[in-house]
């Protein structure tokens, strides 16, 4: 053990690779210039694609921390109508509320796939979007008072699913919902626990995205730029495939219709549940982000930058039977699946009873890019997959 | 001759390689009664340890060796997801320094029993191991003559980019001809240097190439201790003029006296001994020769299939990377899609989902438990992908085959997916 940790730390010094690189350069320097039987090049690689340090910058500067700016315009503008629906509880405040939680919980999908630096080490989705609500659960914290919201059990009780029950869920037309904060009486109660919500909410996200602008994180993330499991790049990865897999394709779709599932359908299991018409919307701006931030696209601009794609496509990765380039290949799948999704209803928990085929269908495509980014990709790209599955449960 | 001090060199880098406990273990094909002791398997890596540390000191030698070679052979048949080539390579040289006077000479033994004390053993005990050595090299090189790592420079095509921002070489990772001389310099470096390395004349210069190739793997590639346990293994082939004066400084520190240094006795076994040892080691490298070549009994591919793949110092060949998403079924309508955490540690499960063997010892772990968790004769099937070298992935096992049934074997796997496509080469 001891000489193992040695030789790890003799592994981390940096003159040792300056050394061994040296001497490498000589080698090959040398080699070279004796002419081996190498082919020549045919497709000389952009090294500015190649270049990690570049993709990084491009994704933190055009990508996450503009990403982060618009969640927290809509996060705040929504914490200000939960403030005023407080304030005076009516139809109006709650219609204001509700719309301004529906473009929150829209830009939260733009960013929910960042599962890198401080969103993975606060872990951020906990506190956001873990569904379905726990509405016991809600309702014991609403009567207690009281109750934490950083023990994993408190998960479902907080973020866009439990704000979804408590403005669409308590009754099944606007004033009774309004009644629960007026005449009800636990009405106080209840509003005091919008607030802890959204206090929650914004203290975690400030958290985390404080770290990014001021905390020193955006350099630390584009200056870590090996490869291995504790860098940037192989992080990002990860939490790029892991969100896909495990949220895209199982939580909003795989989970609900019964694909992975015996079958079973559980349409209270989909995203929004209470609000009806938003679970298909939330699924395909999901998708989307991904898309977009597989493309490179900068959030600011529209524009394509260094990304996986450009990243990939210095690497050559291709399908080595027919040619055909794994970007290609990748982007044909993703287009399949919005194909796909496009014929989907608005409310996925109606959907995957009475239009089961079609969401099963979904599953199948995003299980298909599913196994192109986990394997393809990552293989291509010598990344690691760290996480574990977590089907099924 | 001698070589105490080899066996004190590489001996001691080992000694500590913590297993995790995971729930279940894959072991091997005809070693399914090595089991895992549980918390007693502590206790076996520190007879493991302890004997290794008495084999360098040459304390009790020949029960340290034969309990060195037991314990550290069990560990490695515990689990293949485990499995390394240089594991095998140090359960190998333990077989055959347990019939070797490694002991003889700058030992404790030896200091306590001036009966067995010799600097002199006969030359095939030397010859032997470099023999083994070189065998490791020759065919470590051969498996590198395949078309995907000459022709295609895979894997390291995918490999060296990981690393272009490496200071001073980076950038080169980056030029596509690189992988092609870094691929035809390891075919070349492995089919060579057991040669060289022989030979006196070249033998510095192999040496030093020697540390700087396993010294580049060592910073290139995630291989542990292999590099350094074959740098200093190579050290036997140097004469024994320079083991000695290795020998000379240390007794020097130990003050030792010169009649212990220099006994000017030979080690001799009694014929009957030295024929029945050399009749072993003679078929132990019959079957060496011939072990690798297995792979040419089965069909298919052989980087498909791995039939055939392991204990064949077949090293880094492969980019191999996969997924797989089992469920299990039964005929009263019972259906689950497995979450291969809760039975796997991550490493297991890489290496389950890309190595069809595992994938049916899993397969089988998982009907055991749905058998006994409220499935009727459980069905698993399997939705496996797997990318080899860069190519798009594809599945590895047939979906259709219910794995519940099919038996591990020596035999051809039926239900392993062709490869469509051929690697040329060994």
């Amino acid at each position: 053990m001891p000489l193992c940790h040695f030789l790890e730390l003799m592994r981390q010094i940096r003159w040792k690779q300056i050394g061994f690189a040296g001497i490498l350069f000589g080698m090959l320097w040398a080699c070279s210039g004796g002419g081996t039987d190498t082919p020549s090049p045919t497709n000389p690689t952009n090294q500015a694609d190649s270049d990690r340090k570049a993709m990084l910058t491009n994704i933190a500067d055009n990508i996450i921390v503009p990403a982060y700016a618009n969640f927290k315009t809509k996060l705040d503008a929504m914490t200000a109508k939960s403030d005023a629906f407080s304030a005076k509880p009516d139809k109006a405040s709650l219609a204001d509320f509700r719309q301004a939680w529906v473009d929150a919980y829209t830009e939260w999908q733009k960013v929910e796939l960042f599962d890198v630096g401080p969103a993975e080490q606060y872990t951020l989705r906990n506190f956001f979007n873990i569904y379905p609500a726990n509405t016991t659960g809600i309702e014991e914290y609403i009567t207690a008072g009281s109750g934490s919201f950083d023990v994993p059990l408190s998960y479902p009780k907080q973020g866009f699913p439990a704000l979804d029950y408590l403005i669409n869920g308590l009754g099944s037309t606007d004033d009774a919902i309004v009644a629960r904060y007026t005449t009800a009486a636990d009405a106080a109660k209840r509003i005091a626990y919008l607030k802890r919500l959204t206090t929650q909410m914004n203290s975690v996200f400030t958290t985390v995205y404080t770290q990014w602008t001021t905390g020193g994180y955006r350099d630390t993330f584009i200056n870590c730029t090996a490869l291995n499991a504790g860098c940037s790049t192989g992080k990002l990865v990860n939490g790029y495939v892991l969100n896909y897999e495990r949220y895209i394709r199982s939580g909003k779709i795989g989970i609900p219709s019964g694909a992975m599932t015996n079958g079973t359908v559980s349409p209270d299991k989909v995203e929004a549940y209470y609000k009806k018409d938003l679970s298909l919307a939330l699924a395909k701006t999901a998708h989307q982000a991904s898309v977009d931030f597989f493309n490179g696209k900068s959030v600011k601009t529209g524009q394509e930058g260094p990304g996986l794609k450009s990243y990939l496509t210095s690497l050559g990765a291709k399908d080595s039977q027919t040619g055909k380039s794994l970007v290609e290949i990748i982007n044909a799948q993703f287009d399949l699946v919005s194909q796909k999704l496009g014929l989907l209803k608005a409310d996925l928990s109606d959907d995957v009873k009475t239009n089961n085929t079609a969401v099963t269908q979904v599953y199948t495509e995003m299980q298909k890019a599913v196994r192109m980014l986990k394997v393809d990709m990552t293989s291509a790209m010598s990344i690691t997959i760290t996480y574990t599955d977590n089907d099924g449960d | 001759m001698l070589f105490g001090s080899i066996v004190r060199f590489w001996s001691n880098g080992w000694i500590a390689e913590l297993y995790e406990k995971p729930h279940y273990f894959f072991p091997f094909y005809g070693f399914e009664f090595v089991k895992p002791l549980g918390e007693y398997t502590c206790l076996l890596f520190m007879i493991c340890g302890v004997s290794a540390l008495l084999v360098a000191i040459g304390l009790f030698y020949r029960v340290a060796i034969v309990s060195l070679f037991l314990s550290f052979s069990y560990i490695e048949l515990i689990d293949k997801s485990t499995y390394l080539n240089h594991y095998y390579f140090v359960s190998m040289i333990c077989l055959l320094l347990m019939f070797l006077p490694a002991h003889a000479y700058f030992s404790v033994d030896a200091y306590r029993s001036r009966a067995l004390l010799a600097d002199q053993i006969p030359a095939w005990c030397i010859d032997a191991l470099k023999l083994f050595v070189a065998l490791l090299y020759v065919f470590a090189g051969l498996a590198k003559l395949n078309s995907d790592w000459i022709l295609h420079a895979q894997p390291l095509r995918i490999w060296l980019p990981a690393h272009n921002d490496l200071p001073l070489i980076g950038f080169l990772f980056n030029y596509p001809w690189i992988p092609y001389v870094f691929s035809v310099f390891g075919c070349i470096y492995d089919l060579s240097i057991p040669f060289l390395l022989w030979n006196h004349a070249t033998r510095p210069f192999a040496y030093v190439a020697v540390v700087v190739f396993h010294g580049l793997t060592a910073l290139l590639f995630p291989i542990g201790m292999f590099p350094y346990v074959m740098m200093v293994t190579a050290l036997i082939f140097f004469s024994p003029s320079v083991h000695q004066r290795i020998i000379n400084q240390l007794g020097k520190w130990l003050s030792a006296s010169s009649q212990f240094l220099r006994p000017r006795r030979t080690y001799r076994y009694s014929p009957g001994v030295k024929t029945a040892i050399l009749t072993l080691f003679g078929l132990f490298f019959i079957v060496q020769l011939l072990f690798p070549f297995r792979y040419l009994l089965y069909p298919g591919e052989l980087f498909w299939t791995e039939q055939g793949y392991r204990f064949s110092w077949r090293v880094m060949l492969m980019e191999k990377a996969g997924y797989a998403q089992f469920m299990i079924k039964d005929r009263f309508g019972h259906q689950t899609i497995v979450n291969n955490s809760r039975f796997l540690t991550p490493l297991q499960e890489k290496m389950m989902a890309t190595q069809p063997d595992m994938l049916l010892q899993y397969a089988h772990i998982l009907r055991d438990y749905y058998a006994k968790n409220g499935f009727h004769n459980p069905e698993v099937y399997v939705d496996s992908y797997v990318a080899l070298n860069g190519r798009l992935g594809k599945p590895l096992i047939d979906p259709t085959i219910n794995l519940a049934n099919e038996q591990d074997s020596f035999k051809p796997k039926a239900w392993i997916t062709p490869f469509h496509d051929t690697i040329y080469g060994f």
